[in-house]
């Protein structure tokens, strides 16, 4: 108590003080962050992909390999999207280096001048197939897009065994998930495919005939919508439907977590994602020596296809997989007339139009 | 809201700091103490805020968006479902509000209680409960088919009663600490008196308790009415596609289009059109409040 005068100050002064406090620190934030940048360059590398159990396997078989020879530390987020890139391209604040794109989304980047062209003197191509070397990214991943359903519900022997069960009503009197987000799903196809047409015809989407199935058959009231990769796993075991659109890793990692799932590789769409840089991004030059590593390092890309069940673009990885693991894979010899390839030239040209109309035959 | 509050001042009563003059005595340097929430306001709102509008008229944005038959039709569903909401919540929130005024002490405690907890939730965490409820294998089809009211699941998630349904629950609190407050103020000796000359409870309520409450009724019609049209979550979670709102919309226009000139001018069309509607709101209220005076 006997300090308590010290503790006395002029009231007026403290408020006038409390009131500037937010301009000085203002001022702190306003300077002091630029310097340190330039010298950190290249030091570090900032990635984004879509999350969940897919980033922790990124993490395991490749950036931590990585940063582990280089030592480049790599960052992993999960929240990409082609609006945050174009976002910080046009605010001129380049927070990403290394960005995952759907392919649709990457002829748009391209379109609107975003992305930086990639440095092949930096990434060597020898471990690249063909299909993914591009000028401004390389299309690094492919998978399946798939039917799964619930084991609880439809025992393997019952399972859909192309489009046209899965979508039957008469066999299946239960609600159906599809992924909703065109420029990744492939729900159009699966629908003419369920009509009966065959893979070599699919392109030119006819996108009327294909909403015209799905209205009646199996009708709108027995489709649910989902946004999110996640999403049918959690629609799946929860009962909510017991058929789903997915992604073959997605229900391989849900298996592997011991969830009563699962998926045909048959009739499948086969589609991929693209690493690119966003134009001014700070650190690209630790980009390009991290996809060179995920297309050249045969022991990384091993591994990541083994965990994921997915092909990464790296050729020498092929080779060090036992068989029984390359044939599961979504690049597979053995599943090539098995399932229809993605065109990712039609998508690009039609995705918006595409989206607006199945947008609106929802809503309808 | 402040208007509305202060018209309901009981008679007799004074408000804080009215006619005192000591209270009113200049303060030097009081300016300084607007100066964080001006310096908030002009950086982190104003100003992104006419970027946003300055945005908006890039590439014919306006055009654009208003030729497209979703935008129109997320528009429609906003105004509607809000309108509905808006209607639900005020008539649940009254009940609410006039047992809260009646209770008895300990019942009063229990019962803010109820109404403050899903106030103090996320809407995340509301939402998806709901979801779980109403789902098809959910609690609410299960004991309605437990009980032989119905045979099959019937549709309660994914639809335009699913959105109302998310959307009262998470706008309750709003309206019902208005019309409390409004209530509250109302002197308890002009009920007393109606009933001391024979008037029965219907008609206190509707001739004392109702009007002397119009005020908290329109100002939680307000504010619920402003707050339900920039939801966005309830719609994706507990809607079907025939129910996105006009934040939808902007959503699509900014991730899935990238047409940020586009999500730009959504964002301001929304803004005007609920700024218009609360012009012409409190324009009708002021005209039925002087009205009564009269």
């Amino acid at each position: 108590m006997t300090d308590s005068n010290s503790l006395h100050f002029d009231r007026r002064k403290l408020l006038k003080a409390a009131a500037l406090t937010p301009f000085a620190g203002l001022a702190l934030s306003g300077c002091g962050a630029k310097p340190s940048d330039s010298a950190a360059a290249n030091k570090t590398v900032t990635v984004t992909s879509y999350g969940g159990s897919y980033n922790d396997q990124l993490t395991q078989t490749i950036l931590d390999p990585f940063a582990k020879q280089t030592g480049i530390q790599p960052t992993l987020l999960a929240n990409t999207s082609l609006a945050a890139l174009k976002a910080q391209v046009q605010s001129g604040d380049v927070q990403w280096d290394l960005v995952e794109i759907t392919a649709p989304e990457y002829e748009t980047a391209v379109a609107e001048g975003l992305l930086e062209k990639f440095d092949y003197d930096i990434i060597s191509d020898k471990g690249l197939p063909g299909y993914a070397k591009a000028e401004y990214g390389i299309k690094y991943l492919s998978f399946l897009f798939v039917m799964a359903w619930d084991q609880k519900v439809i025992s393997d022997a019952q399972a859909p065994k192309d489009w046209a069960q899965f979508f039957d009503q008469d066999k299946y009197n239960t609600k159906r998930s599809v992924y909703n987000q065109l420029s990744d799903s492939s729900v159009l196809e699966a629908a003419l495919l369920a009509d009966g047409v065959p893979f070599d015809k699919i392109y030119p989407l006819d996108v009327d005939r294909a909403l015209r199935v799905l209205g009646h058959h199996p009708g709108k009231d027995r489709l649910l919508y989902h946004a999110a990769n996640q999403e049918p796993i959690q629609q799946l075991t929860s009962g909510e439907v017991s058929l789903s659109t997915s992604f073959n890793n997605r229900i391989n990692a849900a298996r592997t977590d011991g969830a009563k799932l699962n998926f045909s590789a048959e009739n499948a769409v086969l589609a991929g994602d693209y690493f690119v840089v966003p134009k001014g991004a700070k650190n690209k030059e630790a980009a390009f020596k991290l996809m060179n590593f995920m297309s050249n390092d045969a022991e990384a890309g091993a591994a990541f296809d083994k965990v994921t069940n997915l092909t990464l673009a790296n050729t020498p990885a092929l080779s060090k997989l036992p068989k029984e693991i390359a044939d599961t894979l979504p690049t597979s010899p053995r599943l090539a007339d098995k399932i229809l390839v993605r065109d990712d030239k039609w998508w690009s040209e039609n995705l918006k139009k595409t989206e607006q109309q199945f947008k609106l035959w929802q809503a309808s | 809201m402040t208007a509305a509050t202060l018209t309901v001042r009981p008679q007799g009563r004074r408000a804080p700091g009215e006619g005192n003059p000591k209270a009113r005595r200049r303060l030097s340097g009081w300016w300084l103490l607007l100066a964080p929430i001006l310096v908030f306001d002009v950086i982190l709102f104003l100003t992104p805020l006419g970027k946003l509008v300055a945005s908006s008229f890039a590439d014919n944005a306006y055009q654009r968006v208003l030729e497209d038959p979703l935008v129109l039709r997320s528009l429609a569903n906003t105004l509607s479902i809000s309108l509905a909401s808006t209607i639900v919540t005020v008539v649940l929130g009254y009940v609410i509000a006039l047992v809260l005024w009646r209770a008895g002490n300990i019942a009063r405690v229990v019962l803010f209680a109820v109404v403050l907890l899903p106030f103090w939730t996320g809407i995340l965490v509301k939402n998806f409960a709901w979801a779980v409820l109403l789902q098809d294998n959910g609690i609410v089809n299960a004991f309605l088919q437990g009980i032989g009211l119905t045979s099959a699941p019937i549709e309660l998630l994914h639809n335009r009663f699913a959105v109302i349904v998310g959307l009262v629950h998470c706008l309750l609190p709003y309206a019902v600490f208005p019309i409390f407050s409004s209530l509250t103020a109302i002197d308890d000796r002009l009920g007393l008196a109606a009933r001391s000359l024979g008037a029965r409870e219907g008609s206190v309520f509707r001739r004392i308790t109702l009007p002397l409450s119009a005020p908290g009724i329109s100002a939680a019609g307000l504010l619920v009415f402003i707050i339900s049209t920039g939801f966005f979550i309830t719609p994706v979670v507990m809607g079907g596609p025939g129910d996105m709102m006009i934040a939808n919309q902007i959503d699509y226009y900014a991730r899935q289009l990238t047409d940020f000139s586009g999500a730009a001018a959504l964002a301001v069309v929304l803004t005007v059109m609920v700024s218009i509607m609360v012009a012409v709101y409190q324009r009708v209220l002021k005209a039925g409040g002087q009205h009564e005076d009269n």
